[in-house]
């Protein structure tokens, strides 16, 4: 016992002795990961760009930025929960739901038109269905103060549930001008699938990064209780991330049924993917927060190993493992470099 | 000072009792409920077909992962744990080894997962949910490569699947074998966590990381062992579970994940601090299993289920936390 205590004294007492230059070497250290996480990053896609073939053709890489549409719109769902609930995994802002969420909303638009609606009334009903999910989140998270993880977990298998009554577990095959308009129609050889992405980025960007709300945002994620006592209604702040991860899901329904002319069972299966890519996206910020520059970015760096691995003639179950190792690799360093301003 | 005025007492005491105790209301009320709708609920056969096929193998991943969300961490790995070790224990028998080789090295390959995860967490300081989250996509790809995409392995006759019976079909005093596996699985436990050191210095860790820290309680090592502890009881339910079907269906044990975590939690709504139990999350297992049978019974198709447990566990937690806040 007392050993252990003597030891932390020494080591306060180092600290506190040398203050400026254990300070200015964690900030290169962390620096240094910063730099070293967006360099391997860097390394992957130039070996890509070298050895496979085809990998930098201008169709490609819209393809790329097509095949990210979908779990993009997510990811950025999945951001704003974390930055309005703070990035503590077990108590801080999460949402299971949204994967499910959005297999419910490509299932009730398929579903209305496949009943004979037009666009405007589906897609109408499949945002609200959306934000419907959402706001039941909000409420079981904000109204009765269940932990995130179990009340977005238990709603996760209401919307699965939903989802295949809805469905029957099968393929619904649909088309509608709108959908035709979304996959076929380019504009400055950018298709309108990776149009949309790109849209929902700056206005996502625009939103988090230079708005008052989105530092109000941070504020509430950061520290609720120094956000409540600065007059920020932190609550409604919470409840708005989870409607809006709900808005999200129903966006990228759209996109998928889109892309795949159909609404199709198993889209649960994503929810591993929008955590990894929201959770390794924080990698790219200087406090190693969620961003949305850094989200966008994780999530096409995801998909251009899996358009790289195509090329490069690599067998698909691979794909699952290398993500798993980026993200260890990624989060290890820098964890290393967060360690010593933690311990503080 | 201001909350008595406002909330007396009595009303207090009984709103803390419904919000400990909610968990056990709803179950009887579902019981109850089940019990008039179908006769068939409470028949002992039924009952007896309930926990031997949903309770066991849930159960005892669910025991696992108690432990490691009482040390305040979370492992998403468990489905790799039990998809490894029923891998390597019906490759091994494929192969001709004998039972009890197979069954060592099934163990062996899940407490390795745990043992990855323990060093990850712990040297290298990569937090629970992210760390398992990477060994969950590790494993699935690597049981997608060992089985060239995900290719079952079936061994319905000849010498392994005698095997299989000695393990899974056997009984004694006309209980099956994996209901004793389970009963062993959860008083050991049960001694581990609520009634041991090692115990109590995994609960602080949750409650009080830095605290437990400073007190000198080894992090790291205490840590590993909660891992390797998961894991293990994960490759147990792997090899009951390829005993009892017979064969190995690769990305099987993801089944569990999202199960075991939310009968855990909802076990943790029995005791007052909001802890997990080992009794909790038994009852946690049962209520889960008992709604599956209620709804086939009462004729509710798979997708009904599906919506009628996630509507059941919503409704636990949300009486359990509203009542709380009442009660505060």
């Amino acid at each position: 016992m007392t050993t252990v205590h003597s030891t932390y004294s020494q080591d306060e007492a180092a600290l506190e002795a040398a203050p400026p230059r254990v300070t200015r070497r964690k900030a290169i250290g962390a620096l240094a990961i910063r730099l070293g996480a967006v360099a391997a990053f860097a390394a992957i896609l130039i070996y890509l760009a070298i050895a496979a073939p085809g990998f930098t053709l201008p169709g490609n890489l819209i393809n790329i930025v097509e095949q990210s549409a979908i779990l993009g719109v997510m990811a950025f769902g999945m951001s704003m929960v974390i930055i309005g609930g703070g990035s503590n995994v077990t108590e801080g802002g999460i949402d299971l739901s949204i994967a499910a969420n959005m297999g419910v909303c490509a299932a009730v638009y398929a579903k209305l038109l496949m009943l004979g609606y037009s666009d405007a009334p589906a897609l109408g009903a499949t945002l609200m269905v959306g934000i419907a999910i959402g706001a039941l989140n909000a409420y079981a998270v904000v109204g009765l103060g269940i932990l995130p993880l179990l009340a977005t977990l238990a709603v996760m298998n209401i919307a699965a549930g939903i989802e295949l009554t809805v469905t029957q577990n099968t393929v619904l095959s649909v088309s509608s001008r709108f959908l035709d308009f979304l996959s076929t129609s380019s504009a400055f050889g950018i298709s309108a699938l990776a149009g949309s992405l790109i849209l929902a980025s700056i206005i996502m960007i625009a939103l988090v990064h230079f708005t008052s709300f989105g530092l109000r945002l941070y504020a509430v994620g950061g520290h609720p209780e120094a956000a409540r006592a600065a007059g920020i209604s932190a609550s409604r702040y919470v409840m708005f991330t989870y409607m809006f991860s709900g808005l999200c899901a129903a966006i990228s329904s759209v996109l998928m049924v889109s892309r795949l002319s159909s609404s199709t069972p198993g889209s649960g299966e994503m929810l591993l993917s929008v955590l990894a890519a929201a959770l390794l996206g924080t990698v790219f910020s200087r406090r190693f927060v969620p961003t949305i520059g850094g989200t966008l970015l994780s999530v096409l760096f995801i998909g251009c190993l899996a358009n790289g691995f195509q090329l490069l003639n690599v067998s698909s179950y691979w794909v699952n493992g290398v993500q798993g190792a980026l993200i260890l690799l990624v989060v290890a360093t820098t964890s290393f470099a967060r360690k010593p301003e933690s311990g503080q | 000072m201001s909350t008595l005025s406002q909330n007396p007492r009595g009303i207090r005491q009984i709103s803390t009792f419904f919000a400990n105790y909610s968990l056990l209301i709803v179950f009887a009320l579902m019981c109850a409920t089940f019990a008039i709708a179908t006769p068939t609920f409470l028949s002992p056969s039924n009952l007896f077909n309930v926990l031997v096929n949903n309770v066991v193998l849930l159960a005892i991943v669910a025991l696992g992962l108690t432990i490691v969300i009482s040390s305040g961490g979370i492992d998403l790995s468990v489905g790799v744990s039990v998809d490894l070790a029923s891998m390597v224990f019906v490759m091994l028998l494929a192969a001709g080894h004998s039972g009890l080789v197979a069954v060592g090295a099934g163990l062996g390959a899940a407490i390795l997962v745990g043992l990855l995860n323990a060093v990850l967490i712990t040297r290298l300081k990569i937090s629970p949910f992210l760390a398992t989250l990477g060994v969950l996509f590790i494993g699935q790809s690597t049981q997608q490569l060992a089985t060239n995409g995900g290719q079952p392995i079936y061994l319905i006759t000849g010498t392994p699947a005698h095997q299989f019976d000695l393990i899974a079909r056997s009984s004694f005093l006309s209980v099956p074998t994996p209901v004793y596996v389970l009963a062993a699985c959860a008083v050991v436990v049960y001694l581990l966590l609520h009634r041991s050191v090692f115990g109590r210095q995994v609960v602080a860790l949750g409650v009080q990381p830095g605290v437990a820290r400073y007190s000198g309680i080894r992090v790291g090592r205490q840590l590993s062992w909660v891992y390797v502890a998961g894991a293990l009881l994960a490759g147990v339910t792997g090899i009951l579970l390829s005993s009892t079907v017979k064969s190995y269906v690769p990305l099987s044990g993801n089944a569990f994940l999202l199960d075991a975590i939310g009968a855990t939690f909802i076990g943790t709504t029995l005791s007052s601090e909001r802890r997990p139990t080992v009794l909790g999350t038994l009852l946690g297992v049962l209520m889960l299993a008992a709604m599956k049978n209620g709804l086939l019974l009462v004729g509710w198709n798979f997708y009904w289920q599906q919506v009628g447990i996630g509507v059941l566990v919503f409704v636990v937690l949300a009486a359990s936390f509203a009542l709380r806040r009442g009660a505060h």
